[in-house]
């Protein structure tokens, strides 16, 4: 009880709200022009949230993350061009809806359920992490060895291309991470002599360059969006209650599938989307009404991106390992503020996971109002050229890295060669997101693999031999095979077919 | 800028094969059974294993079932792919201007470096020339003062030195 009071005294510092309410309009626009994502939003908050209160920190990461993936589905629904890649699932179906001439409904969906998706997800935060805690309270090395290379597995597993491009990205990732002298024999690794190399490469740089240079980048290979059309706009939040009440399976599986996928690492609120979009048509009593303006598929996957922002903090916070690639950013501040994740951290720094509770609760409260004053002006935001917008954000790139490796110039050069890597890589079909999840979690991996084998004296029995260990390992080796285990199938069925 | 799957797949091959062989040449740490080399080589042997199936074009039809997904949701649009294509040299302006700033920026000063960046990039995109000056300099000094003033990062002065 005192853990939660002193939570409520934390949230409500007045350092606290303003971070929340700056961090809230500064997500809902981010979040609504084309081209910049959600992640994008997170990664170039990292500099600003050095000097910040750790709550404050993590309360801008949250909450500018879940107002981006609300407002990505305003030019959606606008223009058909999704603000974020989590809104590409339904932007279609919800700009349908708007040539109907029910662009109100649509974007009362989209805001009226995400709110609501991000309180169950949150829900599911807060009754889920800490039992799951108390268990892992009991994991070794070698489980949290399994753990992070079932979380890699996973990655690949999920990515929406090739597994085995997934696989390559997230081995390029952990190579990534090989470098410098941070390893079990403190010996320079692929440094090849250079001093800036040593301290091995900055992750917030790399994953600056991965998710906004590389965004800047794309923007020169696309057409400027065309200006949004004039429309009048009726009561945002009009009939979202009859809709609730029209569809309440559809809205709790949106729910509940996105907080799973979204604790699934490498996965997060784009998948969840594609998922429960889909989820809800295969299940829908009129699935030929999907594709011309339905709202079912829209309140599923609406409800859906949203859940999955706050599922994707369960592993993070719990293991350390992302759930997603927005909190593969926030690890890395969670570490900077000094709340280090992994099970301890909810008995020994209870109030302060009380207090991201809390903060994701108000986040997605004051998203209805302020979602409605943005789509309100959304004539105005989504007006703003892209051609004037990207070029701030580049040189936002350059010395936000500059300022989060610890005034380093050579972050600049990082940013820049992450920001090649992750358009060439997007281009050619590997996977983003696997390879930041190499990059943040090969440290673990490696330190848990040379731990466990220093302990059991080099034998590798004990990898197997505890019970935990040994479930993970099983699962572990069926994701490595699923591919091929899915694909013999498939070969299998087509040869009884024929 | 797409490449085959042929070259993709051959330079992940031969960077697994470096990874491995620089791997195995790190010293090993006494009386540890693993050292700084083995994560290097399991890497780079499954680099170079993955690689080659790339190159194989083994594990395309997972892609193709992918993109048959996203045609069914809108479809791709043929005339934006043209442009893509046209323009793929142009994607390389960012990472160029971020080279630029890390070679001239303690020498000339932030703001007059990150203006010319806004400035070129601005161009680039097809701006409205009118603005771009306009834009490039206040966007240049707005984030001189945000970062130097309130995040307390220093940005170098060089030769245009602020009043603040």
């Amino acid at each position: 009880m005192n853990s939660a009071l002193a939570a409520f005294s934390m949230v409500f510092a007045p350092d606290v709200m303003i971070a929340i309410l700056a961090s809230a309009i500064y997500g809902l626009i981010i979040g609504a022009l084309p081209g910049l994502t959600a992640t994008m939003a997170t990664a170039l908050l990292v500099p600003v949230t050095f000097y910040l209160s750790p709550i404050a920190a993590i309360a801008t990461i949250i909450t500018s993350s879940a107002m981006a993936i609300f407002s990505g589905d305003i030019p959606g629904c606008l223009m058909r061009i999704p603000g974020t890649p989590a809104s590409a699932a339904y932007t279609d179906e919800a700009y349908r809806m708007t040539l109907k001439g029910q662009a109100e409904t649509a974007l009362g969906i989209c805001l009226w359920f995400s709110a609501l998706g991000g309180i169950v997800g949150t829900i599911a935060l807060v009754l889920i992490a800490p039992l799951l805690a108390e268990f892992a309270l009991n994991f070794s090395t070698f489980e949290y060895f399994w753990l992070a290379i079932l979380g890699l597995m996973c990655a690949t597993l999920v990515a929406r291309s090739s597994p085995v491009k997934a696989l390559a990205a997230m081995l390029l990732g952990l190579l990534v991470s090989c470098i410098g002298i941070e390893n079990p024999g403190g010996t320079p690794r692929f440094t090849f002599g250079s001093t800036d190399l040593l301290g091995g490469i900055d992750v917030i740089s790399a994953l600056v360059g991965v998710f906004a240079l590389a965004e800047v980048m794309r923007a020169l290979t696309q057409k400027e969006p065309p200006p949004i059309p004039e429309r009048k706009l009726g009561s945002i939040l009009k009939g979202q209650i009859e809709l609730t009440k029209k569809y309440p399976k559809q809205q709790l599986r949106g729910n509940v599938v996105g907080t799973l996928i979204g604790a699934l690492p490498g996965a997060g609120a784009d998948m969840a989307a594609w998922v429960s979009y889909s989820l809800s048509k295969r299940f829908s009593k009129e699935p030929e009404k999907f594709g011309t303006g339905h709202p079912e598929g829209l309140v599923e996957a609406g409800a859906s991106n949203n859940a999955a922002l706050a599922g994707g903090w369960i592993p993070a916070l719990l293991f350390g390992i992302p759930g997603d690639t927005i909190t593969a950013i926030a690890i890395g501040v969670l570490y900077m503020k000094g709340l280090n994740p992994g099970p301890t951290l909810f008995t020994e720094k209870a109030s302060s996971m009380y207090a991201l509770y809390l903060v994701f609760v108000i986040a997605n409260i004051i998203m209805i109002p302020l979602g409605i004053m943005l789509i309100r002006a959304s004539k105005y935001v989504l007006r703003a050229p892209r051609s004037l917008i990207m070029p701030i954000i580049m040189v936002f790139c350059a010395v936000g890295a500059f300022g989060a490796a610890g005034n380093n110039l050579f972050a600049v050069l990082i940013v820049a060669a992450f920001g090649i890597l992750g358009y060439m890589m997007e281009e050619n079909g590997f996977p983003v997101a696997a390879m930041v999840l190499g990059i943040v979690m090969g440290t673990m991996v490696e330190q848990n693999f040379v731990t466990s084998l220093i302990k059991s004296d080099g034998s590798i029995i004990p990898f197997v031999s505890r019970p935990i260990a040994a479930f993970l390992a099983f699962f572990t080796f069926l994701a490595l095979f699923w591919p091929l285990i899915a694909w013999l199938r498939r070969k299998q069925a087509a040869f009884a077919a024929a | 800028m797409k490449l085959p799957d042929r070259i993709t797949g051959l330079i992940l091959m031969l960077l697994g094969i470096a990874t491995f062989y620089g791997g195995s040449r790190l010293p090993p740490v006494p009386g540890q059974p693993v050292g700084p080399d083995v994560f290097p080589m399991v890497i780079g042997a499954g680099l170079a294993v993955v690689g080659l199936l790339i190159a194989l074009h083994i594990g395309r039809g997972f892609e193709d079932a992918a993109e048959a997904e996203v045609e069914r949701f809108g479809g791709p649009d043929r005339e934006a792919e043209e442009y893509a294509r046209r323009r793929r040299w142009h994607a390389l302006l960012p990472p160029a201007l971020m080279v630029f700033y890390y070679f001239t920026s303690e020498r000339i000063g932030f703001i007059p470096v990150a203006a010319i960046m806004i400035g070129a990039l601005a161009y680039a995109l097809g701006a409205n020339r009118r603005l771009i000056l306009p834009v490039s300099i206040v966007g240049a000094i707005f984030i001189q003062v945000m970062f130097v003033k309130l995040l307390r990062v220093p940005l170098p002065a060089g030769l245009v030195p602020m009043p603040w």
